[in-house]
């Protein structure tokens, strides 16, 4: 089956003027990615490492200045097929506020379809069927301001289901949000990927959530410098410190036993593990 | 002393309407000068509202709050003043920048204040210093940097007040891991330079663990608990029922505890977790 | 709290008034505007007194409503009464030096009165029954044949409803705003009016930036979903006119004709 994404040595830099002069900051130099149909992509990167602009040119927002972006095949620069690009890849922003446009849920939540053309008895039962799978039925009827940033969100992700997409890119969806709008969003979308097969690309800097996917890719200056499984890329600590990110507490923890010589797996990311892997060196002494 | 003390304190939205609603129950404080204190509490528990009783931003529907002891409310027209004494930087402060230069914004509190030119000069050198701002940001537009830049600009804005008390709601949201050390490193170097009190509200119990001495837990509207870390993390499982994410490594060692191992349920730190496991695992 | 601030006088409600098609409203308030116009005698008028009547109770507004819709304007109404009264010209009834009332005079300014109240009363009628989302719909939907004339009545429809989603948030935001500044210091109660304009700026140059931000973002994310303008827009909800629009287009229009009718025969009496 075709890849979803495929992006063939891409680069990319802002011009930024300085004074008198405008300068070009690279952002994106050489970048080759693939993302298969299905999969649960999370890309990781501090703040600058480009993973943003990444994410922007999976659905055409900007194009590539060097190399090309296939999106189901179709090159981005295409003009004439944006519309057709945009709605098979969905795109979900940090402000839960900026992408409301209505003045009520199931309104917005339309939005898309209504641009599509997409006849309104059709309308009606995509709409539903997308507040029903974010678990956002209930509050159809309500004013977007009345809803906490995790509903928002929420609301946010079934504008973007109604248009079933092929896939949802979200870009850092979780950074304006507490703990329980977070736990609310990731879940939701992990669960759109488990049971509708919904490819997800989830630009975040959270390990935790990071932690949930099925593959990672860190970023770093514009470049891919590990992509692999969860529990292989956490395993290599030193590389992620220098790169400005964090380990979850559990992969810490064995990491500094490690280097003190207690034999334990390498690839631990989740607190049971850890548990269970201290637990039974504990026993056999 | 207690710099902030509160009495019976309430604050109750909508009285005598349909919704209303209590936000702050019965709040009895002290919080003695020169701590650092970290705040948490799930959304809704208070927090925001409480802290901004301190700097009298909202008036109390009943009860006293006493800032260095002082009834801040005894002299309405005078509450001003004590917006000088306890500084509180917002959530996402970056989105208050108004001036034409990073200078100029920073001087906007100093200069509300009443100081001479030269004294606010030297408060707004100072705050940058403090938040690591160089030189050739100070004639820039705010709206030039960036955003952690921006937030720094703000921080510095209510630092150069030179409060007796720094509020902080939040101030790593939205940063990544680096940025959120950075600012977290900052605000503890100036709490060591300045011996002032700092109040820290966080969703991250790993960053009150490794920053905070005392820890205020808010629930529901009411003062859950007020005491030292260790103290607060013996609680772990409460504070887990009530919503709020107990560090890892404190999960880690509950289930080790559990499991009948000699570790300290109350555990907070990756360090601390990992020489008790080595101790137990030398005692072989 | 702020955050419960609707936009408009809307009162909501499940009236046969509330459920009539929003285009077919604007077209009746039209409709009853120039009804109460044409009306040229006091009879005349009493028909447009006796269709607020009848809608008004259908609609379940409560009276104190309509009356508080009335109030602001009250200063209005004594101006015309009082300018007709006394400046019109007609058989002198009363007079007091140079100050007359004549028989024109007295029924002018009954005429103007009563017509402006009547006024305010049914476009206020509108605005209770009707959400400003609807009305917006309406509207649209009423102009678009003007689409035609290169009028762009699609996007000052998506203006209309972008403005009224983020009027709240807009609100909480200048709140936020307004306590940040107020933590630095900021006096925004005392001073003369340049000060109070001055200690401002600090609360709407944020908010405006913020707006500008606001709009760029989303924008990008109306681009996202494949917004491109309003050619070959569906729409989720269909406005459709029912038995009440036909009910209440055939009872305005009877109102019309009545009006018309004592225009002409009933100049006789009063």
């Amino acid at each position: 089956m075709e890849n979803i994404f495929e992006c063939q040595s891409i680069t990319f830099s802002y011009n930024i003027a300085d004074q008198d002069k405008v300068l070009p900051v690279p952002i994106l130099e050489d970048l080759s990615l693939a993302v298969r149909p299905g999969e649960f992509v999370a890309v990781l990167g501090h703040n600058g490492s480009g993973k943003s602009t990444l994410a922007k040119h999976l659905n055409a927002i900007l194009l590539p200045q060097g190399g090309v972006v296939y999106v189901n095949g179709i090159d981005t620069r295409e003009e004439e097929r944006l519309l057709e690009i945009r709605s098979h890849v969905g795109m979900v922003f940090q402000n839960p506020d900026n992408q409301i446009v209505a003045t009520v849920v199931e309104e917005d939540v339309a939005f898309a379809l209504e641009n599509l053309g997409v006849p309104p008895a059709e309308i009606r039962r995509r709409v539903d069927d997308a507040l029903r799978s974010v678990g956002m039925y209930e509050h159809r009827l309500r004013a977007p301001h009345q809803l906490s940033g995790g509903q928002k969100q929420r609301v946010a992700i079934a504008g973007i289901i109604a248009m079933r997409p092929d896939c949802i890119v979200l870009d850092e969806p979780t950074a304006m949000l507490d703990p329980r709008g977070r736990q609310e969003v990731i879940g939701t979308v992990q669960e759109l990927n488990r049971e509708f097969g919904i490819t997800v690309v989830l630009i975040t800097h959270f390990m935790d959530e990071a932690a949930r996917c099925g593959r990672v890719v860190v970023m770093d200056n514009g470049k891919i410098i590990l992509d692999a499984s969860p529990r292989e890329v956490f395993s290599q600590v030193e590389l992620l410190k220098s790169v400005g990110l964090d380990v979850p507490q559990a992969t810490e923890l064995v990491h500094r036993l490690r280097q003190a010589g207690i034999e334990l797996p390498g690839d631990i990311i989740e607190v049971e593990q850890c548990v269970t892997a201290i637990g039974r060196l504990l026993k056999g002494s | 002393m207690a710099i902030i003390r509160t009495e019976n304190l309430n604050y109750i939205y909508g009285v005598g309407t349909a919704f209303e609603k209590s936000a702050v129950t019965n709040i009895n404080l002290e919080i003695e000068q020169g701590e650092f204190v970290g705040i948490i509490g799930h959304t809704g528990s208070g927090k925001s509202t409480l802290i901004q009783h301190f700097n009298g931003l909202l008036r109390p529907t009943s009860g006293k709050v006493y800032i260095d002891g002082q009834d801040i409310w005894e002299k309405p027209k005078e509450i001003r003043k004590f917006r000088f004494k306890v500084g509180l930087v917002f959530q996402y402060p970056e989105y208050q920048l108004f001036e034409e230069t990073v200078y100029k914004d920073i001087a906007f509190g100093p200069t509300n204040m009443g100081l001479t030119k030269d004294e606010v000069d030297e408060r707004v050198l100072e705050a940058a210093g403090l938040v690591g701002l160089k030189d050739k940001h100070m004639r820039k537009s705010p709206f030039e940097l960036s955003g952690g830049q921006k937030r720094r600009v703000a921080i510095a804005g209510v630092m150069a007040m030179r409060p007796d008390v720094l509020i902080l709601d939040e101030p790593t949201a939205g940063l990544d891991p680096r940025g959120r050390d950075m600012i977290l490193g900052e605000i503890q170097r100036y709490h060591i330079q300045n011996k002032n009190t700092v109040l820290l509200v966080s969703h991250s119990m790993e960053d009150i663990a490794r920053y905070a001495h005392k820890v205020l837990v808010m629930n529901r509207s009411e003062v859950f608990l007020y005491d030292n870390v260790e103290a607060v993390f013996a609680h772990a499982r409460e504070i887990a029922d009530m919503g709020l994410a107990v560090p890892q490594i404190t999960r880690i060692c509950i289930a080790l505890r559990d499991m009948g191992y000699n570790i300290s349920p109350e555990t907070y730190t990756v360090e601390s977790a990992k020489e008790q496991i080595l101790a137990l695992l030398g005692g072989r | 709290m702020l955050k419960d601030i609707t936009i408009g006088q809307y009162f909501p409600g499940n009236s046969p008034v509330h459920r009539l098609d929003p285009r077919m409203k604007l077209v009746l308030t039209t409709v009853y505007i120039v009804m109460l116009f044409i009306a040229s005698t006091p009879l005349s008028l009493v028909v447009g007194i006796l269709f607020l009547a009848v809608v008004y109770p259908v609609s379940r507004v409560p009276v104190g409503m309509m009356i508080r819709s009335i109030k602001p304007i009250i200063p209005i109404i004594l101006l015309t009464g009082i300018l007709n009264m006394f400046f019109i010209d007609g058989d002198i009834l009363w007079q007091w030096w140079f100050l007359k009332i004549t028989d024109r005079g007295l029924t002018m300014a009954v005429l103007m009165s009563v017509r402006i109240i009547c006024l305010i009363a049914g476009t206020s009628l509108l605005t209770y029954t009707t959400s400003p989302i609807a009305l917006t719909d309406g509207l649209e939907q009423l102009f678009g044949p003007l689409k035609r004339f290169r009028v762009p009545v699609h996007e000052v429809a998506m203006m209309m409803t972008i403005a009224l989603r983020f009027i709240p948030t807009l609100i909480e935001e200048t709140d936020k705003i307004m306590s940040a500044q107020k933590a630095r210091g900021a006096d925004l109660e005392s001073g003369g009016i340049m000060q109070r304009v001055r200690a401002l700026i600090p609360i709407l140059i944020p908010l405006f930036v913020s707006a500008f931000r606001r709009a760029e973002e989303l924008a990008l994310a109306m681009e996202c979903r494949c917004y491109h303008g309003g050619e070959n827009r569906t729409r989720m909800h269909v406005l459709r006119m029912g038995a009440i629009d036909a009910v209440s287009l055939i009872f305005t229009g009877a109102c019309l004709a009545g009006v018309i009718l004592v225009n002409i025969y009933g100049a006789g009496w009063l």
